[in-house]
């Protein structure tokens, strides 16, 4: 497939903080690419240098590819931005806001219509056209937000963390959309620091940490990297030290912890470890409550590869 | 492109016209402010209408020498003149100081170096009107001009109309607040919206341009309606002088607007913060130029002349002033110029800022 994104050694450096720091990595036509990092890894700062919004001090980027620039309409017009920060106009309707927006892209006012009552659709505010955006909830208002930034159906979307602070339902019909988009054709970058939405939704996932990129690939290929292949947590009475000291010293497990009566073990590979353990538990007499089995997260992936957590 | 000029212009003026607090500002508050200059000033109007003005010349060899001088003089204060203006006397520097000091004439003119020097002791109407017509009589000889000075006696330039020109021009000025706004919302520096504005396949310009357009509706339904409430609520007479205040109205509120625009464009901070700084400009500007009391305005004219000459405010004003001092329109059309200057820069100074920025941050 087609590189709709090429980005060469961006390095951007506020005074003395290097926010961006000779960062490289494309983005395929029809993919879904996550870009995971904690609040301040560089995120926002990586999208505005993408839309020329901000200067950057080293580095090339390509759209469609072509220079991006600040004057670069040709490819502006392919574009479409979901900030993080709600941008709509209060004094607005629902209707006129998205109208509004689609309108600095789409000259033609009946084809607007169209894109607008589609935009509408599918973040699903139907019911909510006439309604002033003071009127709405938090979700509501991220779905407008994410309405006006797409409407003019780009064929590349940018969503800079767009489910922040919004309820589960509407977090779902947030996702739903995106796949849509991506089923119909665009290609799209979601930044987050929520990693089961990268889980969900992205084909690809680049991983970065004040600025550098850490890691990239599939979900699956990243998981590898943090050298888990599976986690179980005991909720455990007393346990003697003895005990923890003869699971640690067995072949496929990584590292054990007990803290309180949450007994976690963490393994690098192998088959049947719950049966194993359980046996084990069985065998030596101690008493145990609930019992849990995970597949390794991205956090776990990014706990790997920085020492910290995702959300931290 | 013209499509998208159009469809800027109409969601910027729909989205100016139902913000609350900007309609306030712009519509409400003048209207508020009529009200009470005409409560407060409606019975000094009635006291205080200029009278015939006692004034004093000094009888020097350079008066006498000085046709221009004598014969404006001369026929301003014949009692056979329906445009009459003094009652003078001629008389040595001496007396003239000693009437001044006794308080039976509000000034006295002597003539050094071909120049006319005004002496008074207080400041009020009357002097500021003895300096003008002094000034109005030196530059008719500097031109070379018939002397054309009217008879104000009986133009009812009174507190009450003073108040009404300087609220005139603080709603122009008020204007400021629209271009703003204007600004705040197409640029990416500025606000959430003017990132989204910043990444649209739109030249900045044009869309700003649009917005600034659309501001400037909005200034003048404003305007209109102050023009409105005041002519037919508050009964204030503008007399044959109509069309004339309302051009200065309309080029005042494009010094207004722009001086919005600029301070939008070069101040990198919050809309409540701009519209502070406009709110600001506009009442230090309508208070230097006359707006608590027209004395303020002629001791600035005569102390530090500077101050006015660069104070919008102050060329509405005075301008306004012009249509009852003088029978020509050129004072009058030197402060629409004035303005027309003024807004240039304004845009220069806001065009400039606006195309060195890409941003180092947004």
């Amino acid at each position: 497939m087609e590189n709709i994104i090429e980005i060469s050694n961006l390095t951007k450096i506020y005074s003395e903080l290097k926010a961006v720091d000779d960062l490289s990595f494309n983005v395929k036509e029809g993919e879904i690419l996550g870009l995971l990092g904690p609040n301040g890894s560089g995120k926002s700062t990586t999208m505005n240098c993408l839309l020329s919004l901000i200067k950057y001090n080293e580095g090339t980027i390509k759209i469609f590819g072509k220079k991006m620039s600040p004057d670069s309409y040709d490819i502006k017009a392919k574009i479409g931005v979901v900030f993080q920060d709600v941008a709509v106009f209060e004094e607005l309707s629902v209707y006129d806001n998205i109208d509004y927006f689609c309108g600095l892209y789409i000259k033609d006012k009946k084809t607007r219509a169209e894109y607008v009552e589609d935009a509408i659709k599918l973040v699903g505010l139907e019911d909510y056209k006439k309604f002033y955006p003071k009127k709405l909830s938090g979700g509501l208002l991220r779905r407008l937000n994410i309405a006006c930034g797409i409407a003019h159906k780009p064929k590349l979307i940018l969503l800079d963390e767009p489910t922040v602070a919004v309820d589960p339902q509407s977090r779902n019909n947030i996702l739903d959309g995106i796949k849509k988009l991506r089923d119909e054709g665009a290609t799209i970058i979601y930044t987050t620091h929520y990693m089961e939405e990268v889980e969900i939704l992205c084909d690809r996932v680049i991983i970065i940490d004040k600025g550098k990129l850490l890691a990239s690939g599939t979900t699956d290929e990243l998981k590898k990297l943090a050298r888990i292949e599976e986690k179980i947590t005991i909720e455990v009475g007393k346990v003697d030290e003895k005990y923890i000291d003869i699971i640690k010293s067995w072949d496929s497990v990584e590292k054990v912890s007990l803290n309180a009566n949450l007994l976690v073990i963490t393994y690098s590979e192998g088959k049947n470890n719950l049966g194993n353990i359980m046996d084990y538990l069985n065998k030596e007499k101690i008493k145990y409550n609930k019992v849990y089995s995970e597949r390794p997260t991205l956090n776990d992936v990014f706990l790997e590869l920085t020492g910290k957590e995702l959300r931290d | 492109m013209i499509d998208m000029f159009i469809h800027n212009f109409k969601y910027a003026f729909k989205t100016l016209f139902r913000n609350k607090p900007l309609i306030f500002w712009t519509y409400a508050f003048p209207l508020i402010m009529a009200t009470l200059f005409n409560l407060a000033f409606s019975d000094i109007e009635n006291k205080e209408k200029l009278d015939i003005i006692n004034i004093a010349i000094v009888d020097n060899e350079e008066f006498q020498q000085n046709i221009v001088f004598n014969k404006a003089y001369e026929s301003l204060s014949d009692e056979k003149n329906e445009d009459r203006l003094f009652e003078t006397k001629y008389v040595t520097r001496k007396e003239a100081k000693k009437l001044l000091n006794d308080g039976e004439i509000d000034g006295y003119l002597e003539l050094k170096d071909g120049k006319p020097v005004i002496t008074v002791v207080n400041n009020g109407i009357n002097q500021t009107v003895i300096k003008y017509v002094a000034e109005e009589v030196a530059q008719a000889i500097f031109n070379q001009e018939e002397v054309k000075i009217k008879d104000i006696s009986s133009s009812n330039l009174s507190y009450t109309m003073i108040e009404f020109y300087t609220l005139i021009a603080m709603t122009c000025l008020y204007g400021g607040i629209l271009g703003t706004y204007a600004i705040n919302m197409n640029l990416a520096n500025m606000s959430s919206k003017g990132k989204r504005v910043s990444v649209a396949p739109v030249p900045k310009i044009k869309v700003i341009l649009s917005s600034v357009c659309a501001s400037y509706l909005v200034q003048i339904i404003g305007l209109m309606l102050l023009f409105a409430y005041t002519g037919f609520v508050i009964k204030v007479d503008y007399g044959s002088n109509l069309l004339m205040i309302i051009v200065l109205a309309l080029v005042g509120s494009l010094a207004g607007l722009t001086l919005g625009v600029a301070v939008s464009s070069v101040f990198k901070t919050s809309q409540d913060s701009k519209t502070g700084i406009i709110i600001a400009i506009t009442m230090l500007g309508c208070f230097l130029s006359g707006m608590m009391g027209i004395t303020l305005k002629y001791y600035i004219d005569k102390s530090v002349p500077i101050i006015n000459k660069l104070n919008p405010a102050s060329m509405i004003t005075d301008g306004y002033y012009s249509l009852y001092y003088y029978e020509t329109l050129d004072r009058f059309k030197m402060n629409i110029v004035s303005l027309l200057v003024f807004s240039v820069i304004m845009i220069t100074i806001s065009v400039v800022s606006i195309k060195r920025q890409k941003y180092e941050t947004v």
